[in-house]
């Protein structure tokens, strides 16, 4: 029995979803294993993000609203002078300081924050273990986990594991923030997000087009939801083919849909089993050069390319009565109807019909784990029912956010929608569902 | 105790769904999106409810009849929204079959169409598992255990998980037998699924009674093995019409 396509679709969606949702697990975790006796629990830190007003239990909701107000606006006008700095800094070509600083900076989140949480979970379960090993192993991981990241030739899982951890550490802090705050904070960041990606000028949308336009990774941490296959050829031809997210510090907001530069069209025509090949060179997609290969070379090459990449990204080739089909699994109606409408090759050669498409992955910015799961976090210190609202809510803001995607083809903000759909359900869930529910299930009637 | 019997009374209630998720829903990323969409759906339809009878809340836990009021309205309108969630199925289902024509891949099999309605369906058990079980279940983690007067033979929590793990099977197959029976037209099956959760939602009124819950959860899970019949059932007569025609 041939495989049926539901076991094709929808693949880089559940790519992105999956650690967003393992990234959000344990971050409940975390907040529900140390908030019984947490040491800075009790006493609020002070960080970036409550400069102006700390929040006291007993203050009145006015004052805590204002102050909370105060503290996201001057928060966001932070995050705001980074990016530009760093959007300067990119664009007179100091690349090799922000590398660097990255570097640090991840070292750095890595070392202190992490190595916090993980004394305060030593002591928590009271795990026995002397400072010298545990300085050891923390050291190690850190190492580790900053090669993981910047370099390559590291396994993609990986930096992948470091990216969702590093998410982890920074979530997990942000929930030591006070409520009102986070709420104000989370908001205001959404809103932050909306402007700075899609506004002209925005700092993100900035970022996101000069390295695009200069051919370049992104400077910043971005989570890759698959490995992108002019990497495993170990090749640089990392062409940004779909900008779908934005971007920024390490606090950054984006999702991108990245084409990774071969597009593999096919043309039968006149019944010729010709398979041309076309890569396309840059994200503009003008200069496309055609190489002209012939099938079984193409046949060839997408096998190559499957063994190399992992098990998610792989092809099958359909051999039909006059021409060979190179189809890519991975396609959904959207995607393919994006690329229907966006690669003009394609549209200047439709009178085939047949199914073409480059493997693609979708980049999510490591903000949005980071902000996501401090929603979830602060939901998690209410009770559980908040915490599946809010969750559900979220991931299905992304849903929507990576349908959009596919239809607008440029970078896009994934915290707007999530957020406000979060928000909205932990209040719904908060202030209607949660004494429906209690009272309904505690006389025992379900339905 | 504490943790392990957390544990225990969660996987009591969730347990057969999550050996069901990981074995067949977890291979086909789509079906883990319907599983997420239909549980979306189940909360915003509870959080509508919530919002209707906020203004009624908190009953008075002496009469019997505003609960009954309750469950029925809640049950006929979870009714009406399978059906919406059957027209945006259908719908779904043509772009699925044109694509699948597109890349020259074969259309829908009948297990598949089975499979995304079971998607369904435990995206809706599971949303009420979660919500009316596992969300109350954080006190079990704790030192201690809480008993409710009606039903003091057992802790409210093991009382919550298989009251749970009856109506996780019951949304969970009636969706396959709903979409079925939309499919075919077939006014039994039609019939059949909201009668079966509305005789399944009265049933959880006789825990009212004091010691009610000796007599209402066993006949709540012959309501939950019934569905498992009625719907292995009508499966194995589609499976093997499904064969002969492909035989013939």
């Amino acid at each position: 029995m041939e495989s049926s396509i539901l076991e094709s679709i929808g693949q880089e969606i559940i790519g992105v979803m999956s650690p967003v949702s393992i990234c959000m697990l344990l971050v409940v975790l975390l907040v529900y294993s140390l908030s019984s006796s947490n040491p800075f629990s009790s006493a609020p830190i002070r960080t970036a993000a409550n400069l102006v007003y700390l929040e006291n239990p007993s203050d009145s909701a006015g004052q805590k609203l204002e102050g909370a107000l105060l503290n996201a606006l001057v928060f966001v006008i932070l995050i705001a002078i980074v990016t530009f700095v760093l959007v300067v800094l990119y664009y007179y070509n100091f690349t090799n300081f922000l590398k660097n600083y990255m570097r640090f900076s991840a070292f750095f989140v890595l070392g202190t924050m992490g190595g916090s949480i993980f004394l305060s979970i030593i002591q928590q379960f009271s795990i026995p273990i002397d400072s010298i090993t545990c300085f050891l192993l923390l050291f190690n991981f850190t190492v580790v986990g900053v090669l993981s990241m910047f370099s390559g030739g590291m396994p993609i899982v990986l930096r992948q594991a470091y990216m969702v951890s590093l998410g982890i550490i920074v979530a997990t802090w942000f929930t030591k923030l006070p409520e009102w705050t986070t709420w104000a904070l989370l908001v205001a960041l959404a809103l932050y997000d909306l402007v700075a990606v899609l506004a002209p000028g925005g700092p993100l949308k900035l970022l996101v087009e000069l390295a695009s336009s200069r051919d370049e990774e992104l400077p910043a941490l971005v989570y890759e939801a698959r490995p992108t296959l002019s990497r495993n050829e170990g090749n640089r031809r990392s062409n940004l083919g779909l900008l779908v997210g934005g971007v920024s510090d390490s606090r950054s907001v984006e999702l991108q849909a990245v084409s990774n530069g071969n597009v593999h069209g096919d043309g039968s025509q006149n019944g010729r089993t010709a398979v041309e090949v076309r890569s396309l060179e840059n994200v503009e997609g003008e200069r496309n050069r055609d190489e002209g290969e012939r099938s079984p070379l193409v046949v060839h090459s997408r096998e190559r390319y499957s063994s190399d990449s992992n098990s998610s990204d792989y092809s099958t080739v359909i051999r039909t009565r006059e021409s060979e089909i190179v189809v890519d699994e991975e396609m959904s109606p959207l995607v393919d109807m994006l690329g229907m409408d966006n690669e003009r090759e394609q549209v200047r050669r439709d009178d085939t019909g047949n199914a073409v498409i480059a493997s693609r992955g979708i980049k999510l910015g490591l903000g949005d784990f980071v902000f996501y799961s401090v929603l979830v976090g602060r939901a998690a210190m209410y009770d559980l029912m908040t915490v599946y609202a809010c969750y559900l809510a979220i991931i299905s803001g992304l849903g929507c956010t990576l349908i959009l995607l596919s239809v607008c083809r440029r970078a896009l903000p994934a915290l707007p929608i999530s957020i406000t759909l979060g928000v909205i359900f932990y209040f719904l869930t908060r202030l209607l569902m949660e004494p429906f529910v209690v009272g309904t299930a505690t006389n025992l009637m379900m339905f | 105790m504490t943790v392990a019997a957390g544990i225990g009374y969660a996987l009591l209630a969730l347990g057969p769904s999550l050996s069901l998720f990981v074995s067949v829903i977890s291979k086909k990323p789509f079906l883990i999106l319907t599983v997420l969409s239909s549980t979306l759906v189940w909360l915003i339809s509870l959080i509508i409810l919530s919002g209707i009878w906020r203004g009624f809340l908190p009953l008075k836990s002496t009469t019997w009849w505003p609960f009954a009021i309750l469950i029925f309205s809640s049950v006929a309108f979870q009714e009406g929204l399978r059906l919406l969630f059957w027209k945006v199925y259908k719908r779904l289902e043509d772009i699925l079959d044109a694509f699948a024509d597109r890349v020259s891949k074969p259309r829908l099999y009948l297990t598949d169409k089975m499979q995304i309605a079971l998607a369904g369906g435990l995206g809706h058990g599971v949303a009420h598992a979660v919500f009316f079980c596992l969300s109350l279940l954080t006190p079990a983690f704790g030192p201690a255990t809480y008993f409710v007067d009606s039903c003091s033979q057992m802790p409210f929590f093991l009382v919550s998980a298989l009251i749970a793990l009856a109506f996780v099977t019951v949304h969970t197959f009636s969706m396959v037998i709903a979409f079925n029976g939309y499919a075919e037209g077939n006014k039994v099956d039609q019939v059949f699924v909201p009668s079966v959760h509305l005789a399944a939602g009265m049933m959880t009124l006789i825990n009212f009674a004091s010691g009610g819950c000796i007599i209402g959860i066993p006949l709540l899970f012959l309501m939950a093995v019934l569905t498992l019949m009625y719907c292995g059932r009508m499966v194995r007569r589609r499976l093997t019409e499904n064969q002969r025609q492909g035989d013939s």
